[in-house]
Order: structure tokens, then sequence, then C-alpha cells
């Protein structure tokens, strides 16, 4: 039966369950290592081109974490078990994303990766993170799921899909998993989101003070970003745009 | 010590749970399995196994709650991937506990009136002093709380509860088989991480075992609510008599819990669950503290 046939209530238990999630990720993840096919072979890279990837990866490493640890926080004041569920769901997701990560950087040739991935961290993903984990802290659970499964999820979604077209074939194997979470967790946001604005329409205006607060990290993270991997420019405004458009056609801010 | 986190990796996880044992499983249990017959229509089983499998979500919900809280206390990120798995392995627990309430007909609307009707008091206490541990993100009492003791008793009431099941309801059995394997991992994770950070932080030890006790008096309080009101065995008894059928055996821990009074089956398990707590304890450097009797 086709999820999308089913009643509101019961669309929203069977995507947010253990289950689904279950049946999503085997299709994708069965028979990779560390987030790529073990038959995929290195290819031959210049110094400069390792060193800009390392870099790179170290601030996705930064944004899992910090994905990691707002998913879970959210957990502790979710509303209601299916939701509670989904995020536990969306925790192994994050949880799989720094491991496969960390594990390409010592494919890389990095012996230390956390302590690599907090010698190269951009100061706006920092601040970007620490923000977030404020908005989780303080239990406001419109605001943090925003900023967690929105903002964060859709700045992921397009600088790793942009990065996925340029990068070395393993690097684009564990990209492309990545992305498919990514798509499970904009979702959830989106449709978490979409019913409370439905009834409490008042919200938008709180979603979009977070949301100017955390566009200028966003797009500053971003660019530093982009710039490491000598992304062109008229690319990484692309992707800034990309970002801004994905975030705006959700329609939940003003 | 990150030799020893590197076999509890999200890769290991997806391989062993969900492309190992979990393939296949619906709900943690074979696809078409059904409760038993019985278990639906008396109506003195029909309430006793919904109060059973209660306090097994209220257990599970205060493990999901601790396992995702003490990812931001981690002081690594491999015990944060390792506890990202156990989180969902615990959200799974809560979910196909949930699924065996519904499965025994509670209506979806009337679940957390059904969960608060039936929840034991003495387990929500157990709960409670576990999750105090865990606001305060102290990660060394949290994880004791959590993986020792905790995750110690489920897997010995799991264990115990697939002895009575095994033959008689293949459908739990299956699901709590799966549990069970889950909780293994848990447990030796919290032996393994917990002794060199113990080490470290030597004056942690009194609080941890002041909470050792306190958690383990609400445990053997939950232990005899659940076993000397508990009905159901004498029903069951009652019923064998009544087929003339053979004798169903159910063997745990050297016994035949079928044989035995509730006394006796809450001795064995208390028995049990403390015995493997001051094994467990004392491998991570940890002194068991008796509970006080109530």
């Amino acid at each position: 039966m086709d999820v999308h046939d089913l009643e509101p209530e019961q669309f929203l238990e069977e995507v947010h369950s253990f289950e689904f999630w279950f049946q999503a990720v085997e299709g994708y993840l069965s028979g990779l290592t560390w987030g790529h096919k073990p038959e995929t072979a290195e290819v031959p890279q210049t110094d400069l081109e390792r060193d800009r990837l390392i870099t790179v990866l170290c601030n996705y490493c930064v944004g899992e974490t910090a994905a990691l640890e707002g998913a879970s926080g959210l957990i502790g004041f979710a509303p209601n078990r299916q939701a509670k569920v989904f995020l536990s769901t969306q925790v192994a997701d994050e949880g799989r994303h720094l491991e496969v990560l960390l594990h390409r950087l010592r494919d890389l040739g990095v012996a230390q990766p956390e302590a690599e991935v907090e010698r190269r961290a951009s100061r706006s993903i920092l601040l970007f993170r620490q923000r977030l984990l404020e908005l989780v802290a303080s239990r406001d659970w419109e605001a943090a799921i925003f900023a967690q499964n929105v903002i964060l999820e859709a700045l992921e979604f397009a600088v790793f899909h942009s990065h996925a077209q340029t990068a070395d074939p393993i690097t684009r194997e564990v990209l492309q998993g990545i992305i498919k979470d990514e798509r499970r967790h904009i979702g959830f946001g989106e449709n978490e989101l979409g019913r409370r604005l439905a009834v409490a329409p008042h919200i938008r205006a709180r979603l979009g003070k977070v949301k100017s607060e955390l566009d200028h990290l966003v797009l500053d993270a971003l660019e530093e970003t982009m710039l490491s991997i000598a992304t062109p420019q008229d690319e990484r405004t692309r992707i800034g745009r990309t970002y801004l458009e994905s975030v705006e056609r959700l329609g939940l801010v003003p | 010590m990150s030799d020893f986190l590197s076999a509890y990796s999200i890769q290991n996880w997806l391989e062993s749970c969900p492309q190992g044992y979990l393939e296949g499983t619906e709900f943690g249990h074979q696809p078409g399995e059904k409760e038993p017959e019985l278990l639906i229509d008396n109506d003195l089983l029909h309430v006793e196994t919904i109060r059973a499998t209660v306090q097994l979500v209220v257990g599970e919900r205060c493990a999901l709650s601790a396992s995702s809280g003490l990812i931001n206390a981690a002081p690594d990120e491999a015990s944060k991937r390792f506890l990202a798995t156990q989180t969902l392995d615990e959200a799974r627990h809560v979910e196909v506990f949930t699924q065996r309430l519904y499965d025994l007909g509670v209506k979806k609307d009337d679940l957390e009136s059904t969960i608060a009707q039936y929840a034991n008091k003495n387990l929500v206490k157990f709960a409670e002093v576990l999750l105090e541990k865990v606001d305060k993100k102290d990660f060394i009492a949290g994880v004791v709380g959590q993986n020792i003791v905790l995750e110690g008793m489920a897997f010995s009431v799991f264990e115990m509860m697939l002895a009575m099941n095994e033959g008689v309801n293949p459908k739990f059995a299956h699901t709590l088989n799966g549990t069970i394997a889950d909780e293994r991992r848990h447990v030796g994770f919290g032996e393994n991480r917990i002794g060199s950070l113990i080490k470290t932080h030597p004056e942690k030890k009194p609080e941890i075992e002041r909470m050792q006790k306190e958690m383990s008096y609400w445990m053997l309080a939950t232990f005899t609510d659940a076993f000397r009101n508990n009905p159901a065995p004498d029903e069951f008894k009652r019923l064998e008599r009544e087929a003339g059928g053979e004798q169903h055996h159910a063997r745990w821990q050297g016994v035949d819990l079928s044989d035995m009074q509730p006394e006796a089956m809450e001795a064995v398990l208390a028995d049990t669950v403390l015995k493997e707590f001051k094994i467990r304890l004392g491998r991570i450097g940890l002194e068991y503290q008796t509970p006080a009797r109530r």
C-alpha cells in the first residue's frame, strides 16, 4: 500500500516509525562499508586537493556533530511518541554520517580525525552549532526543529549535493548516502512545522526571526566550505541561492 | 579505548542488527505471527498481559530518554556514536512493545491512559532516579544507571520472560529475542567504557554507589508488586489442568518456573539481577550497595 493513501494520523504513525526507517535504509545502505561500496577504488589526488578535501570534511563533521547533538536533545521534549521515534532514527543517521566522514578522513591519512576537526573547523559553523544547541537547551520545539531539520538539513543538502557532483568516487558515494537520509529529515521538519503553523500561524514570525539570525552564519559557513574545495564564485552563489530557495519554498517563514 | 569502541561502531551495528538478527522481522517478530487467542479472550490474562507490557514500555521510554540525553554529555565522539545506536535500539523497543499493546487490543487513543493506569509506581521512581542524573549531564553516573543497572535488570527480566513464553507464544518470544540481543550490546558498552572513566574519576564512586542502591531498592519493590499481586500464573495452571494436556515447563537459571510460587519466582529473578550487578559493578571498580529492605 502507498503510504500517501493513508489517513493523516496513520501516515505519521507509519513514516515516523523504526519500521519505515528500517525499510528505507535497507535499500541504500545494504552492502556498503563506511558509506561506500567496498570495491570503489581511491583515485590519485594532489597534496593540495587532498588537503582541501580534509578541510571540507572536517567542517562537515562539525555540522553532523551539531545534528547528532541537536536531534538527541530534541527527543527529551518531543511532543509525542512518533516524533521521539523518528528523531531516534535521525540520531542514528547523524551518528552514521559522523562516523563515515571520520572514517573518510582516516582513509585520507588523517591519524587523529577528531583533533583535526577541531583544528580546521570554521568559526561560522561552530557558531551555528552553538546557537542550535542553545535553541535545543531552551526546549523551544518549533525554533529548534526549524534550525535543525530545516535550516541545517537544507544547508547540508545543498552543499553535499553540489560537492557530490565533483567529488572523488568514494567521497561521492559517502555524500550520496547522506543526502538520502537528509531528505527524510527535511520531510519531517516540513511536516511537523507545517501542521503546527496551520493551527498556530503566529509561530511563523518567531521562525522568521530564527531564520534571519541563522542565515548569515549558514551563508558564511557555506562560503568558507565551498572556498575550501575551490568552488568557483558563480557556483558558490548558486548554492547559496539554492539553500535560501529551498527554505523559502517550504513556506514556513514570512 | 578507541580499539574497544570501534567494536561499537554504527557500521558494526548496521551489519549485526538491522542487516543481521532483525532482517525479515516485523515489529521484532516474524511476519504474520499473532498473540495467542487465550491472552485476548481470557479477561484476567488479557489485563495482566497488558499490565506486564506497560511496564516494558515504561522501562524502554526511560531508556530512550536516558540514552538520547547522554549523547550531549558524552566526552568523546565514539561514545556519542554508540549512544546514537542505543537511542535507536531503545526507540525500537518502545515501538515494538507499544505495538504489542495495540495487538492486545489497546486503542491508539487510549494508549497514554492505559500506560498511566497500569504503570508501576515503583518502576516510575526507579526511572526518575536515573533521569535526574541524565538531566544533570552526569555521564558516568548516567551510563552506570542506564547501561549497568537498567539494562542489567532488563536483560534478566527479558530472559525470564523469554523462558516463560518460548513454546507458548512464539510472537512475543521472537520480539524478546531481538531485544535481548540489543541489551547485551548495551551492557557490554557500559562495562567497557565506564571502567576507564571510573579510574580517572574515583571521587565519583560514592555518589554512583548511592544511585545504584536507590535504583536497586525501587527495582526490588517493582518485582515484589509484579509477582505477589499477579494472578496470571495460577490462572495459567488452572487452564492447563482443565485442558488436561501436558504441563508447560519454563526452565531458567536451573529451576522450572512453572512449578514455583510467585514469591519463589521473584526471589530467583532478584537474586539473578543482583548477582549480575555485583559482578558488573566489580568489573568497573564499584562496590555493590545492598538496598534497604522494604
